[in-house]
């Protein structure tokens, strides 16, 4: 078997696991909305269950446990745990603030002060330190195996498209939990589901982009935590503003700019460092 | 690099692995104690959160043992990571540990309110609130062991690190007695430092620096070891 066959099918084997555990939810809803404990068993196994195909399919495929990309690497890369931090949350920023101002309603920010966005990154930083760690459960399998998978069958456009996509629908129970749950109509699930096909890609470029500079997969972790993390702190400096209670936000197509924008960028990044790497036989 | 891990791991399993037990003490506590108090079971759980918090911090501190030997610091720093190599898989182990109990408290404690609201105890709250500024007294605690510990080995370090706290405790209290005539404008300058978002400030910038303050102690263990290991085995 070559080496392209051997990835291929690992890689079938993982995006099956993968796929079971995005479908398997669906149901279980029911159970899932009957029982709060039920819920939460649920939760935490469909969040670890990327890292838990990964190891499957390397103990299936007598793959080994070998570079799972799993050291720190700090010496050397401190920019690159930096950038991670730091572009989250400037990216989760841009995705809400520029709209606000184009909508002229400029006078909503203004909890934006020194202060307050000063508490909220030293809150980011200390939070990014002890609580980034639990993204290792999708970390590990998607920049961790997928990608290096992807990466020599489909080349570097089609692993952040495709593993974007990927990435994005195993979202799916989570994005149409409010809809199962009767709270939401079907076309306002798709709307997010369409939602995150957009800005998925964006994250796939950046995260694929650090875990190859640094030969590790904490950077990821770390900017998936902030991005995840960063959501709640931007939204918590909104509502110290003049806000009104229905205002609507993040609901227009600049939104995506930032994440389209960073998608563009990282891939072309990637492709540059990919022609200046020296060529194997 | 994967030597050490590897060499750690084969050492400190066990301590490794009872991180995830001391998560599970605040359940273990609300288990085997409920029927003496069903009224009291928060308190119950934030007394195991605590036992788990102090059975943590021993378990943490137990990986350094037997790393206070002349012939192994001499042998080490001889090895191609060298000491540096060493103490930092040292210090990323005692991290990974800290975060692990932190991760296991989180889930067994997130476990327990959802069966509580299950069993329709919808007073049950999350005390993840308090776990997760102990994990960062738990941070600052390891930053100053570990200096003390490779300098002045595992004995005269621990001594010598309760002198320094007791002085430290007696300064403060001298400070404060200093202090007394003044009482008035210092509980002040506490309440504007501690009310509104100065707090917030405050508290997220101490926050963020003990991270910081951890990666100062492993760059000052990495100054000190070599004087601590010509004081082994003496």
């Amino acid at each position: 078997m070559t080496n392209k066959q051997e990835n291929a099918k690992r890689l079938a084997i993982y995006l099956l696991i993968v796929a079971a555990s995005s479908v398997l939810p669906f149901f279980c809803m029911k159970w899932m909305q009957a029982s709060e404990t039920a819920f939460f068993l649920a939760a935490e196994v469909f969040c670890a269950t990327p890292a838990l195909a990964s190891l499957i399919t390397r103990a299936v495929t007598k793959e080994g446990f070998r570079d799972m990309k799993l050291h720190l690497h700090l010496k050397g890369n401190i920019r690159y745990y930096v950038l991670a931090f730091a572009l989250s949350l400037f990216c989760t920023a841009l995705m809400y603030v520029p709209e606000i101002i184009l909508q002229g309603h400029a006078d909503w920010l203004s909890g934006f002060t020194l202060t307050n966005v000063l508490t909220a990154v030293l809150m980011l930083a200390a939070q990014g330190a002890v609580m980034s760690a639990g993204l290792l459960g999708e970390e590990l399998g998607w920049r961790g195996y997928m990608n290096r998978k992807l990466e020599p069958l489909v080349g570097i456009i089609g692993t952040v498209l495709i593993g974007g996509v990927v990435w994005s629908l195993w979202h799916m129970p989570s994005d149409m939990q409010l809809y199962l749950a009767g709270k939401e109509s079907f076309s306002e699930a798709m709307q997010t589901v369409g939602g995150r096909l957009l800005w998925m890609p964006g994250y796939a470029a950046f995260y694929l982009w650090l875990t190859k500079k640094t030969d590790s997969v904490w950077p990821a972790v770390l900017a998936h935590a902030m991005g995840n993390a960063s959501q709640s702190s931007i939204m918590g400096l909104l509502s110290q503003g003049n806000i009104p209670d229905n205002a609507d936000l993040g609901s227009g197509m600049l939104q995506f700019v930032p994440t389209i924008l960073m998608a563009v960028v990282f891939t072309a990044l990637l492709l540059r460092d990919q022609k200046k790497a020296p060529k194997t036989v | 690099m994967t030597g050490l891990v590897y060499k750690e791991w084969k050492q400190n399993r066990w301590y490794i692995l009872s991180m995830i037990l001391c998560g599970f003490l605040p359940l273990i506590a609300v288990l085997l104690f409920r029927s003496e108090s069903p009224e009291h079971l928060d308190s119950l759980r934030i007394v195991g959160m605590l036992a788990g918090f102090l059975a943590a911090g021993a378990l943490q501190i137990m990986v350094l043992r037997g790393d206070d030997r002349k012939l192994w610091g001499y042998w080490i720093t001889a090895a191609p990571d060298g000491y540096r190599g060493f103490l930092r898989v040292k210090y990323e182990m005692i991290y990974g540990m800290i975060l692990l109990f932190l991760l296991s408290m989180q889930m067994t404690d997130g476990l327990y309110c959802a069966v509580a609201a299950d069993l329709g105890m919808t007073d049950a709250a999350d005390i993840s609130g308090i776990a997760v500024p102990l994990v960062f007294v738990q941070t600052l605690l390891r930053a100053v062991d570990i200096p003390f510990y490779y300098r002045f080995g595992s004995k005269t370090g621990s001594i010598i690190k309760m002198i320094g706290m007791v002085v430290l405790a007696i300064v403060i209290s001298v400070a404060l007695m200093f202090l007394m005539d003044s009482w008035d404008s210092v509980t002040a300058l506490a309440k504007k430092l501690f009310t509104g978002y100065s707090s917030s400030l405050l508290l997220a910038g101490m926050l963020a620096a003990i991270p910081a303050v951890y990666v100062l102690s492993y760059r000052i263990t990495c100054r000190l070891y070599l004087k601590g290991v010509e004081q082994y085995d003496k």
